[in-house]
């Protein structure tokens, strides 16, 4: 085994989990859930016994000659959020294992469907735990791409449901064009340093325009991943998904990639100061916006979605705050938010399978029948709200000093926001559990309850405990700032600012509260305003827009043969033209002498052109088929003469098979439309305008003909090598040795094209009976 | 309908392209010719048959057509064993043998090679895929007009 293989050990867990549930669950649906449970159980206790060992790194060649290597490590960033996923999952899955099946009775689903849900869960955990260790641009980018994939399916899994598979594609499209980003910049880096492999890359990185470019992409497209404006609109949309989804893509996995992939190139990142400055600025807005919609959101999940922005804003504020403690207070942050946020998700999908109700105007007073809940649920909010006690006020201490650092302007920003974030967890969890009881709660299993009350527990014990996450976030810090980075965290009872700033945010949140009625009607006339003319009806309106330009391009090109065949020439002319246009003339159109010996061909080349002709006269069918196939028999002809005997071979029989098939066809056509097909007037126009089409694209390809004959191919040695060989292959005939044997590859894959496409024949064609 | 003259020349020359199309694949290695040659001969020879009896005849005179599927399938299967199976003994793909310099076996001007395999397979891709593809379109075609 090479060196260090048991640090894969975790992703190597996933993919046989993913494999494992797959197939099993095809068996026994009703288990995959546990299965996958299990598993995410596994994969976590690997992740966190190979992480107490220290971490390390796994490092072999993949694709020697294209520089590509599996190269994994665990480090402290990848340990952070490889645990956040696979700690999460458990929660999440084991909810699920209650959860989907309900699900899939509403929906009047088979319980086989059970199965990918699962399946796609575990292949996001794997494909993030990939991530998370990856060490090469490319490895990253293709783990990347998986969660993308991963996503989709799962936003989409509703399918049946049109908004599902809308918002799916929402997600996709806008994370997965933004991953195209991230490939161009991985281009200039390469292009640039001649590697992809990250710490090789770190330590060369020469701060400068081009570097700021490749960072710049790369900051796209992790802000789009963690739904920072203006690219955000994808996520409140992707709350059609089953709440499970929502609970873990949204809180511990997806947007926690898009942070993670800001962390893990913030040495790249950090040598810009505008950059950073942008970070600063998409975080402050993503916070105010985010909040505010939450604040104003009707229903459940969309406040925890907004919320979800808001949040992610203050980690993206906090890496661009940079300095000392801005990364691993965003790392801290982020494990906060993901115990808090996803069971205030599956609170949510609690809540609406108990009463039937997802908008918030229809819940309240669950407290008497769910108390549970409301505790587990209310430790959450507690958490995301910062009050002490709870791992939420750590967070929002070291958000508070990093914001200091930075100047007073930011800290009072910072004190809003998370005021901003206690006002809309308050409206969430009164909302749910105080006041009149709107709708009646049925009595729900255990199995939707206990995961929110033990990540509530966690939140709680986090904010007596939290030393061992402060060190997975130092050591999480340490791997994105490349050095040490303190992470201190501890209650003091004094008035020294940080303590200040948190007596300030609760009391603005108070304030914020208690004077809803003075601010309520404006928040939602700005809500209303986004969604009108926001990113998302830009999105909307281009799409729109791109599939009618599509669509009339379809509907311009197959509407007869004459415009599919143009749309192909005319297209190919014009650009003949530019090519002649730019590159240089003369000493490309020879024209040779004509000996004695050329005559024969002549007269064959003659005789294709007079065919051609004929071709364009109107006449009845099998005559014209017979011309044309006289300019093909008469090429073959000229391949005879031009002492390539197997290429001619293969021309007369091409000739051959076709006619036989065009008359084959024409048979199939009743008589009647025969002869009314020749009897059609075709209006003048038409015809001039085809005749000049027609001539046009002749023109061009006679004009690139004679520029390529006019030169000597410089294939030519390749081709007497060819020749040279074709006795040592035992072949008397060197077409077919290079056939079967030197370019023998390129024919092993048409055949395999060959064959796919008789499938594709075969399955459109098949008797309707056998269908 | 067609001509009794077509059914008949059609008839006479179904076995004369099959042979020919065989001669062609064997000697492929020694002379003119390759199984994508002798797949289209054989292939224009059936495809004269559809067109001059209709699918339902062919179909009814020349049961074993209905194999084509299975015998591109067959072809592909062939050539990729050839293209593979070096790899498996450590050899680069698509290494034949007997190797450059080494004796060829005859069976009168044939070589027996593993490239003639491939060929074979090659050939029977063609045919297949034409066959099938033919008595699909023919029998879609013979369905809507009855």
């Amino acid at each position: 085994m090479p060196e260090g293989a048991v640090y894969v050990a975790p992703f190597v867990c996933g993919v046989f989990a993913v494999a494992l549930v797959s197939i099993a669950g095809a068996i026994f649906p009703n288990r995959a859930g546990y299965l996958s449970s299990a598993m995410a159980v596994v994969t976590f206790a690997v992740l966190a016994w190979l992480w107490q060992d220290g971490g390390g790194t796994f490092n072999v060649a993949w694709a020697a000659t294209l520089d590509l290597r599996l190269h994994f490590r665990l480090d402290g960033l990848a340990a952070l959020y490889g645990l956040l996923a696979s700690g999460i999952g458990i929660a999440v899955l084991i909810y699920s294992t209650r959860y989907l099946p309900l699900h899939l009775k509403h929906e009047s689903r088979p319980i086989q469907d059970a199965t990918r849900f699962f399946a796609f869960i575990v292949l996001f955990m794997t494909s993030m735990i990939g991530l998370v260790m990856a060490q090469d641009i490319i490895l990253l980018f293709l783990f990347w791409d998986l969660t993308a994939i991963a996503s989709y399916f799962l936003i989409g899994y509703d399918q049946h449901k049109r908004e599902a598979r809308s918002s799916a594609l929402m997600a996709l499209l806008v994370t997965g064009i933004s991953s195209v980003l991230y490939i161009i910049a991985a281009a200039i880096l390469y292009a640039d340093y001649g590697t992809f492999s990250l710490p090789a890359l770190f330590e060369n990185a020469q701060p400068g325009s081009r570097l700021t470019l490749a960072a710049a992409l790369i900051a796209v497209a992790g802000l789009a991943k963690c739904a920072q404006i203006p690219l955000h609109f994808w996520l409140p949309r992707a709350m059609v998904a089953p709440t499970p989804v929502s609970a873990y893509l949204h809180s511990a996995a997806m947007v926690a990639a898009g942070v993670f992939l800001l962390e893990r190139f913030y040495p790249l990142i950090a040598t810009s100061t505008i950059l950073l400055n942008a970070l600063l600025v998409i975080g402050m807005v993503s916070m105010t916006i985010g909040g505010i919609l939450a604040l104003t959101a009707p229903a459940l999940k969309r406040i925890l979605a907004y919320s979800t922005i808001a949040q992610y804003g203050y980690v993206v504020f906090m890496l661009g705050l940079g300095g000392e403690y801005g990364v691993s207070a965003a790392s801290f942050y982020v494990i906060a938010h993901g115990l808090s946020k996803s069971a205030l998700f599956l609170t949510a999908g609690t809540a609406t399978e108990a009463t039937g109700q997802d908008q918030l105007a229809r819940l309240g007073g669950l407290l008497r029948s769910m108390p549970l809940l409301a505790v587990g649920s209310g430790l959450a909010a507690a958490g995301l709200s910062a009050f002490p006690l709870t791992i939420g006020f750590f967070k929002d201490e070291l958000l508070f000093k990093a914001s200091l650092e930075r100047g007073t302007f930011f800290a009072t920003f910072a004190v809003f926001g998370a005021a901003l974030t206690l006002a809309y967890m308050w409206r969430f969890w009164r909302g749910l559990f105080l006041g009149p009881v709107r709708t009646e709660a049925k009595p729900v299993s255990p199995v939707l309850v206990w995961p929110v009350v033990i990540l509530g527990i966690l939140v709680f014990a986090g904010g007596l405990f939290s030393g061992g996450v402060a060190a997975l976030a130092a050591a999480a810090g340490e791997a994105a700032l490349l050095r040490p980075t303190p992470v201190e965290v501890a209650y003091h009872l004094d008035f020294r600012d940080v303590n200040l700033m948190a007596l300030a945010t609760y009391s603005l949140g108070v304030l914020i509260i208690v004077t809803r009625r003075w601010w309520e009607s404006a928040a939602r006339a700005m809500a209303d305003a986004g969604r009108r003319f926001g990113p998302e009806y830009l999105y909307e309106t281009s799409l729109a827009q791109l599939n009618r330009f599509s669509e009339r391009m379809l509907e311009f090109e197959v509407r007869d043969l004459r415009r599919r065949v143009s749309t192909i020439f005319v297209p190919a002319a014009l650009l003949m033209v530019v090519g002649l246009i730019v590159s240089p003339f003369p000493g490309e159109f020879d024209i040779g002498i004509v000996r004695r010996a050329d005559i024969p061909l002549m007269v064959f080349l003659g005789l294709a052109a007079v065919a051609a002709f004929a071709a364009t006269r109107p006449a009845r069918h099998l005559p014209l088929m017979l011309a044309l196939s006289s300019v093909g028999f008469s090429l073959a002809a000229v391949y005879a003469v031009l002492g390539a005997p197997n290429v001619a071979l293969v021309a007369v029989l091409i000739e051959t098979l076709l006619t036989v098939i065009l008359v084959g066809m024409l048979t199939l056509f009743p008589r009647e439309i025969r002869e009314a097909m020749i009897n059609l007037e075709i209006p003048r126009g038409k015809i001039q305008r085809d005749s000049i089409i027609g001539l046009v694209a002749g023109l061009f390809a006679f004009v690139i003909a004679w520029g390529a004959l006019s030169r000597p191919s410089p294939n030519q040695g390749v081709s007497a090598q060819h020749i040279d060989l074709a006795p040592e292959a035992h072949a008397g005939n060197v077409v077919t040795a290079i056939l079967a044997d030197f370019r023998g590859l390129d024919t092993a894959g048409e055949i395999t094209v060959v064959a796919i496409v008789m499938i594709g024949i075969v399955a459109f064609l098949r008797p309707r009976t056998a269908r | 309908m067609t001509t009794i003259l077509t059914r008949m020349i059609a008839r006479l020359l179904f076995p004369v392209t099959l042979v020919v199309a065989l001669a062609m694949l064997i000697k492929s290695y020694v002379s003119v010719g390759d199984g994508f040659s002798a797949g289209v001969i054989a292939a224009t020879g059936v495809s004269i048959q559809y067109v001059a009896f209709g699918y339902r005849d062919v179909e009814k005179r020349v049961p074993w057509l209905r194999f084509a599927p299975s015998a591109a399938f067959l072809g592909l299967l062939l050539a990729l064993t050839t293209v593979f199976v070096p790899a498996l003994r450590g050899d680069a793909v698509l290494t034949h043998l007997p190797r450059p310099g080494n004796e060829v076996t005859h069976l009168g001007t044939v070589e027996l090679l593993t490239a003639v395999a491939f060929d074979v397979g090659v050939f029977l891709v063609v045919v297949g895929f034409t066959v099938t593809a033919l008595s699909m379109i023919g029998r879609v075609a013979e369905e809507e007009s009855s």
